[in-house]
């Protein structure tokens, strides 16, 4: 009885002597950005706020470390207007060298711009992301655990794999028994170039709210991504798709395929007149995604003031199977704090 | 223009705590750990990086030798480095003296400076096997 009581005690004191070294906080600091615009649409002028985004980062002890991303934006349902939404939380560990345990919600890592950018605007390199954010084909958020390594080798091999809640999953629970998985590797062959390669797969369970939308099957869903990205001094280049395999009971297995192409180059030091080409491709009978096949050119000029303040002014053509042909000119300056 | 002038002619030291860093790294090593690439030290202990602010004379020079940036394009670098979770800040300092005392304080800690003053707790590390470059 007093061994084991000992026991209990040296386990306790070393629970103690953790927690406290865990607790010693060493640095931490809180950055922001903000956007605001102004757009030409439908013959009338119109201004507007664009997110508020504050991120928080921690260096708790040696091996752990926290960032945090909160969202301020523009909510029509809310009494205020506002709403404020948890974009990312992320408690890392560093199990050896670059070698990181991650465990809490985070942007899938499926592709580079969903992994490079997050709400940091002042950082787009266009004013809005690609359509296929907008159509809602990768699932922006994860909450669950996994493993991520950067820059190991000469290529600078880095992965990601994470296990989590997946689509339809509420914020402090999950809504079924599947699991998503992303697997996501690339290599930085030369300096300021990416390539990169993911795979996602989840069950997304009949009766599960997705965005407010309620799904009426039981979706098995796939998606494989691979990326291109190279920001050198003068010549920008960031390509990416991603091939949907969505398969239902009832229509079977159904394709989609989303693609953007940007590209720019810097004429002067702050000067960088861009292009971006969008294309979303459904097959006849999707289901899951909402099926509205749609093209887009976006041509544009960013001038960056410095590394915390960028204005940009675009014109965007959209052809949508839905909505039809649609011209926008849109401004934005959008900083950092 | 001026500084950027003079800095483009400076010669730079690179030193360390007694604990973590080599007595001598590659430049190839040395920007990977500059990038954030690199993040421990072969003994473990975690690296931590100390620059001179990037509108002093030495801060414009490492951006330009180590980094092959300017100091606003180092600035961005950073901040998205950060805000993507993958690499913590370095710290960045006014003068030699604080960045000196922070590179003997801290285990680990590796830093850029023009000129070297003996102290016991900091080394200088070699770099293609010259002390300056």
């Amino acid at each position: 009885m007093k061994r084991k009581t000992i026991y209990i005690l040296l386990i306790v004191a070393c629970l103690l002597i953790s927690l406290q070294s865990i607790c010693q906080i060493t640095n931490t600091s809180i950055k922001g950005f903000i956007d605001v615009r102004s757009m030409y649409d439908n013959n009338k002028v119109s201004f507007g706020l664009g997110e508020q985004d504050l991120f928080i980062t921690s260096e708790l002890n040696d091996r752990f470390s926290f960032l945090g991303e909160t969202v301020f934006k523009f909510d029509s349902s809310s009494f205020t207007d506002f709403s404020v939404s948890i974009e990312r939380i992320v408690i890392k560990y560093n199990i050896q060298g670059n070698h990181n345990l991650i465990i809490g919600k985070i942007h899938t890592p499926l592709n580079y711009w969903n992994d490079t950018y997050h709400h940091g605007r002042v950082f787009f390199p266009t004013i809005d992301r690609p359509l296929l954010f907008q159509a809602e084909i990768i699932p922006l958020h994860t909450i669950g655990a996994g493993l991520q390594g950067h820059d190991f080798g000469k290529l600078r091999f880095g992965y990601d794999f994470f296990v989590g809640n997946g689509i339809g999953a509420g914020p402090v629970s999950d809504n079924d028994k599947y699991k998503s998985v992303t697997a996501a590797v690339h290599i930085k062959p030369v300096d300021n170039m990416r390539i990169g390669l993911s795979y996602y797969n989840d069950v997304i369970s009949k009766g599960a709210d997705v965005e407010g939308k309620i799904i009426n099957w039981k979706v098995n869903q796939q998606l494989a991504s691979g990326s291109f990205a190279y920001f050198g001094k003068k010549v920008e280049l960031l390509a990416e798709s991603t091939f949907g395999i969505n398969r239902t009971d009832t229509t079977g297995t159904k394709h989609t395929l989303a693609s953007y192409v940007y590209g720019g180059y810097k004429i002067k030091d702050k000067f960088i007149p861009y292009f971006r080409v969008d294309n979303l491709a459904y097959q006849n009978g999707e289901i899951y995604f909402t099926k509205n096949n749609t093209t887009a050119l976006v041509v544009g000029m960013r001038y960056e003031i410095n590394f915390l303040a960028v204005v940009k002014l675009e014109y965007q053509y959209t052809h949508s199977e839905l909505n039809g042909i649609n011209n926008k000119v849109s401004a934005q300056f959008a900083i950092g704090f | 223009m001026h500084l950027f002038a003079r800095a483009q002619n400076e010669t730079l030291i690179v030193i360390s705590n007694n604990k973590g860093a080599p007595e001598e790294l590659k430049m190839t090593e040395l920007r990977s750990i500059m990038m954030g690439e690199r993040q421990r030290w072969k003994d473990g202990n975690k690296i931590k990086i100390a620059l001179m602010k990037t509108s002093t004379q030495t801060g414009i020079s490492t951006c330009k030798k180590v980094y092959d940036m300017d100091g606003n394009d180092v600035k961005k670098f950073w901040l998205a480095k950060v805000f993507q979770g993958k690499a913590d800040a370095p710290v960045f300092f006014n003068s030699e003296a604080e960045l000196k005392a922070f590179v003997s304080e801290n285990e680990g800690a590796i830093g850029i400076v023009e000129i070297h003053i003996d102290n016991p707790d900091i080394r200088v590390v070699s770099i293609d096997g010259k002390k300056e470059f």
